[in-house]
């Protein structure tokens, strides 16, 4: 399943790009994320711990840095998890863009193929796809307030998504289809 | 795991009390703490309707509610239906009308449409099938049912109140 | 000839009430799960999230920390005993718990006992399994590609081909189609469903330490075979198995296979000695229990310009999933589907079948199949309405020209059946009757010019039952007779038993009544027990509509056993000789002096007091009937649609099913059992389907996906019925429980293209949701 988002950011392009190549800095936005150990200059080993209504999947996984173009401003990384009890895997491709803006900021643009296994993909692309809307407006979110905040500085407490608001947010998606 | 705590329920007139865990599903404590077993479970979804009860006049389904949700409340249950060894008229109705088949879905049937005739004492066949709409048969194909349904409205029409609890 | 009894006595024909009802009514039915024993503890099974993994570890340290645990059971376990794998109904082997790798999403890794229910989930939910992915295969036509991967590493020959199958004139039917003038051809698929039975699977197998003996408790359609089979695969002595299938809430196939729980419950009752039960919950019972059909079929149809079918040609794709699980006859292994040359009467057929493993849950033979003849009957009334359109003729006008004429009865099919008897353009004509044929056609007429959709749907089906014959049929070797023992008690009661399972179709009376007609014992009077292997004769269960044709019979055959005995007692209570003597239901008199008679009930008393020299007390006798031929119900029902252009939705307008299943025990049943069969059908054609995502993850494993009607979307259902008995059976009857699923599924579709072939449409695949029509409307232009 491919999902496209966009957003833009105050910050200029190069600030931004400090942020999004950095995968430790970067994991922190992303909701339930952690990164436990650098392997090597381009493999990070990691965890993410995934809610959908009362039930949670602790993923763990890699983290790969596939591409880095600074001059383009373009990050690929592969992410692929598999959850400690055995009950699935989850798999992630992202491309991550930036375009400089007019006024000076950046706009960021990120498009993932996610391919999950397992229990939760059972309910099918209506609710993966309304977890993976409300982790991105979470991970956006970070994203804009780590940019804030200098490089050395703590980072947030990371808290997977809630379940209320991702059953509400499903529900709402079986209403509402727009692909 | 979570404290154990003291519910009491009347169950079909009778009073009875268990301690149970705050996730004990309703429909576990009638079926394992009252060994009343007429109440079926069928699907693990709330859609197929086998254990629909009855919780102070209400239908519910009682997979999807706790045991201490039920805590001083009033359940009717198919067992509950016969007095002094009669059938209820919606009982006779079923046997009458072929009603029944394997038999899984039948209490909650029984249930829905005790309470459906209740609330509307002469419902017409789209109202029947409304009312019972919660309940999922494989065996009967509903044509039936629904007649077992209206047999049993025309003979309360004709019979008066049933001694059953009291309901709004 | 069947004598008519009266209703008191309650014989053939006489729509009694059941007997059975009054425990269900009260909630006072003894299903698996209401069991309870003492000392009883819980199973709880852990299942592979993936479809295809290798099993690199099962830790189970966690959960068996877990206070109120008993033990946790790993494939690695019941390695130990030679138990990780176990022999399916079809020359194949299923895992009961994985061992190298999983193979379904679902399948079974693991079985946790704890004291209570609860415990056992949470200790479910603490192994820890280590899976490594592997590349998954959920095409059935991508099964045998090269790059696709191998399945069943442990079977000899690496392919993930099972069999290849084929019957028919080859040579004689492509010579038909290279001389036929009009050709027409269809590939239809049958989707893959679930028959979903309200009851899901289970067991509470109960190891008596005191007696050696195993109890179990069973969602069982075949208790005898279960039990022959359990004391082969676990080495139990089979006098210390005792399978117990009590009241079961709807079988449909799905409680024919023998499950992996089953086993894992037997397991730990042994090795604990205490009684384990195991209930599955509804996800389990759609994502791992035996689906139904998923079969890729394509069909030709030659005919001459005049529209005389010549031959009919099948190519068939079958999905088996990882195991080939389907409980069908040895000899088939695509079970009846040769009958799919129909009500026609033409020379040359010619079939194959080829099966093969794919990433999913193992099965096929379910859901009033039949054995495979709901495919069959679907695939031949799909292609001669496509026939009808490439013709441009009435589909019903087709029919009838082509229909197998009752002079040519019993009729070999050139695939090789022997259709016992049949009259298919009198259920015909009293369908086209009934519905109104000329009116609806004229009506949908006018329609169609004002631009809405209505649809009419024929399907003249004709089914094959009663499995059957010793000669050619048997399920894992055991031949499929099937039997009765009645034993009549002094004060002229009767008690009998049979070895079929009734899951709802009302043994319980429709025995009592065949007893009371050959005996003339009201039924009332004949208590009927099924299910328990300690003390009903050996049978081979209930599936395929095989109760009345085989276990019917045998109960007819083992009455007439005592009505012969019952003669003599007569005769020497009467003073007279046995050729003087006539008899009616209930008792026999004298020929020419009808006062001088006995009542049954006399004769029951003399045969513990008063028994003639020589003459062994009693009145008792048990019969194993092994049919001469399967037999052939058919019938033709009629569908009528109305298209809701704005939605696509789909609305039944009518439904009229004319069904001849010979001579009818108890109407009320039989309409029953129609109503039911319907609605199933409905089911398959609008709503269901399990199907699978590219990573082989289910979408449709549970009643959020899977759809069921309720009695908002089911509607009325018309019935009737023509009468042609089968020559062969004793009381001429056939079995009817699957023909409404066996020919409604292509009235529904024939309906709905009917309804849009002015449109272009040809075929559209079930199942038809909204969307679906939707879509073609809008590609139509006629969307509104």
């Amino acid at each position: 399943m491919q999902i496209e988002k966009t957003f833009q950011v105050k910050e200029p392009i190069e600030q931004v790009w400090n942020l999004l190549s950095d995968p430790r800095r970067v994991a922190t936005c992303v909701p339930g994320a952690s990164i436990t150990e650098q392997v090597d200059e381009k493999t990070y080993k990691g965890a993410i711990s995934v809610r959908v209504g009362p039930s949670t999947t602790d993923y763990k996984g890699q983290l790969q840095i596939v591409r880095l173009d600074p001059e383009n401003h373009e990050i690929e990384i592969l992410g692929k998890g598999q959850d400690v009890r055995g009950r699935g895997s989850a798999s992630m491709k992202m491309t991550g863009k930036l375009r400089s803006l007019e006024n000076g900021g950046t706009e960021v643009t990120s498009v993932s193929e996610v391919n999950v296994v397992g229990i939760l993909a059972q309910m099918g692309s209506r609710v993966i796809t309304e977890v993976s809307n409300i982790m991105f407006g979470q991970f956006t979110r970070n994203f804009q307030a780590q940019l804030h905040q200098p490089a050395d500085a703590p980072s947030a407490e990371v808290k997977p998504v809630s379940a209320a608001s991702v059953a509400w947010a499903a529900a709402k998606g079986a209403f509402h289809r727009d692909s | 795991m979570a404290k154990k705590q003291l519910i009491q329920v009347k169950v079909n007139g009778r009073d009875r009390e268990a301690q149970v865990e705050p996730r004990l599903l309703l429909v576990h404590f009638i079926r394992s703490f009252s060994g009343l077993t007429g109440t079926h479970v069928g699907c693990d979804t709330t859609h197929c309707g086998a254990c629909t009860v009855l919780l102070d006049g209400k239908t519910v389904k009682s997979c999807t509610m706790f045991a201490v949700q039920a805590d001083g409340c009033e359940l009717l249950t198919v067992e509950g239906l016969i007095k002094n060894g009669k059938l209820h008229p919606l009982q006779e109705g079923f046997k009458e009308e072929h009603g029944l088949q394997c038999g899984f879905c039948t209490p909650g049937m029984l249930i829905s449409s005790y309470a459906l005739l209740n609330k509307n004492a002469n419902p017409t066949e789209e109202e029947i099938r409304w009312g019972i709409s919660g309940n999922l048969c494989r065996c009967t194909g509903y044509q039936n049912i629904v007649k077992a349904v209206q047999y049993a409205a025309g003979k309360m029409d004709q019979g008066g109140k049933d001694g059953l609890p009291n309901i709004a | 000839m069947v004598f008519q009894t009266s209703p008191e006595i309650g014989g053939m024909g006489h729509p009694i009430k059941r007997k059975e009802d009054l425990r269900f009514l009260q909630g006072k039915g003894n299903y698996v799960d209401d069991v309870q024993l003492p000392e009883m503890v819980y199973g709880h099974m852990v299942r592979s999230p993936y479809a295809h993994a290798r099993l690199k570890s099962v830790n189970t340290e966690k959960a068996k920390q877990l206070p109120g645990v008993l033990a946790v059971i790993t494939g690695e376990d019941l390695a130990k005993s030679n138990l990780a794998w176990m022999p399916t109904l079809f020359f194949d082997k299923q895992m009961v718990l994985a061992t190298g790798k999983v193979l379904f999403q679902a399948q079974e890794v693991a079985f946790v006992v704890a004291e209570d229910q609860y415990t056992a989930a949470d200790a479910a939910e603490l192994v820890e399994v280590d899976y490594e992915e592997l590349p998954v295969l959920v095409d059935p036509h991508k099964a045998l590609d090269p790059a696709s991967p191998i399945l069943r590493e442990d079977r000899e020959e690496k392919s993930n081909h099972i069999f290849h199958w084929e019957v028919g004139d080859k040579a004689a039917t492509d010579k038909a189609f290279e001389d036929a003038a009009v050709k027409a051809q269809v590939h239809a698929v049958f989707q893959r469903c679930h028959p979903a039975p309200l009851e899901t699977c289970g067991c509470v197998a109960d190891f008596n330490t005191a007696t050696s003996r195993l109890t179990i408790y069973l969602t069982s359609q075949a208790p005898h075979a279960h039990r022959t089979l359990f004391a082969l695969v676990g080495g139990i002595p089979e006098n210390n198995i005792r399978v117990i299938a009590p009241d079961i809430g709807g079988g449909f196939g799905n409680k024919v296979p023998i499950y992996p729980g089953y086993v894992c419950a037997v397991v730990a009752s042994l090795t604990l000695g205490r009684p384990v039960k195991w209930i599955e919950t509804r996800s389990e019972n759609l994502q791992s229990t035996g689906f139904a059909r998923d079969y890729h079929m394509t069909a030709e149809l030659a005919a001459t310009k005049d529209g005389k079918i010549q031959a009919m040609r099948v190519k068939t794709l079958a999905d088996h999933g990882a195991f080939n699980a389907a409980a069908q006859p040895t000899k088939f292994p695509a079970g009846l589907f040769s009958v799919c040359t129909g009500a026609y009467d033409y020379p040359a057929a010619f079939c194959e079948v080829d099966g093969v493993y794919t990433n999913k849950a193992p099965g096929g033979i379910a859901y009033r199949c039949s054995f495979r003849v709901t495919e069959a009957a679907y695939l031949i009334e799909r292609a001669v309405d496509v026939l009808a359109l490439e013709l441009k003729v009435d589909p019903v006008e087709l029919r009838r020209k082509n229909f197998i004429p009752p002079e040519k009865f019993p009729y070999k099919s050139p695939l090789g059946w022997s259709y016992d008897s049949g009259d298919y353009d009198a259920a015909m004509k009293l369908a086209l009757d009934t519905v109104g044929y000329d009116a609806l056609r004229k009506e949908q007429q006018e329609k169609r010019k004002k631009g809405e959709l209505m649809g009419i749907g024929i399907s003249s089906f004709v089914e094959a039952v009663g499995a059957g014959p010793a000669h050619t049929f048997d399920i894992a070797g055991i031949k499929m007779f099937d039997s009765c023992e009645i034993r009549v008690h002094p004060t002229g009661k009767a008690m009998c038993r049979m070895g079929t399972k009734s899951q709802g179709q009302g043994h319980e009376t429709t025995y009592a009544q065949i007893v009371a007609q050959e005996l003339g014992i009201p039924a009332a009077d004949v208590t009927v027990e099924e299910g328990d292997t300690d003390t009903a004769p050996y049978g081979l269960g209930t599936y395929a509509s095989r109760s009345t044709p085989v276990s019917g019979a045998a109960t007819a055959m083992a009455a007439r056993k005592i009505r012969d005995k019952a003669k003599k007692l007569a005769a020497h209570l009467l003073e007279c000789s046995e050729e003087d003597l006539d008899w009616e239901p209930g008792k026999f008199f004298v020929k020419g002096a009808p006062s001088k008679s006995k009542t049954i009930q006399d004769i029951a008393f003399a045969a513990y007091t008063n028994m003639p020299a020589g003459m062994e007390p009693g009145l008792e006798a048990v019969d194993y009937y092994d049919p001469p031929n399967l037999t052939f119900p058919f019938g033709t029902y009629i569908c009528v649609v109305d298209i809701d252009k704005g939605t696509g939705e789909v609305k039944v307008r009518r439904f009229v099913a004319v069904d001849d299943c010979g001579n009818i025990i108890n109407p009320m049943i039989v309409e029953g059992q129609i109503h039911g069969g319907l609605t199933e059908g409905l089911a398959i054609a609008f709503m269901q389907q399990i199907d699978y995502d590219e990573n082989g993850n289910v979408q449709g494993g549970s009643f959020m996906d899977y759809l069921l009607p309720t009695a908002v979307e089911t509607p009325n259902w018309e019935t009737g019925k023509t009468c042609t008995p089968s020559p062969h059976h004793p009381f001429g009857a056939k079995g009817v429980g699957e023909s409404p699923n066996v020919g409604s599924p292509a009235a529904f579709v024939n309906a709905v293209v009917d309804a849009l072939s002015h449109l272009g449409v040809k075929h559209i695949d079930m199942p038809i949701a909204p969307w679906k029509v939707w879509n073609i409307l809008q590609e139509k232009g006629v969307v509104n």
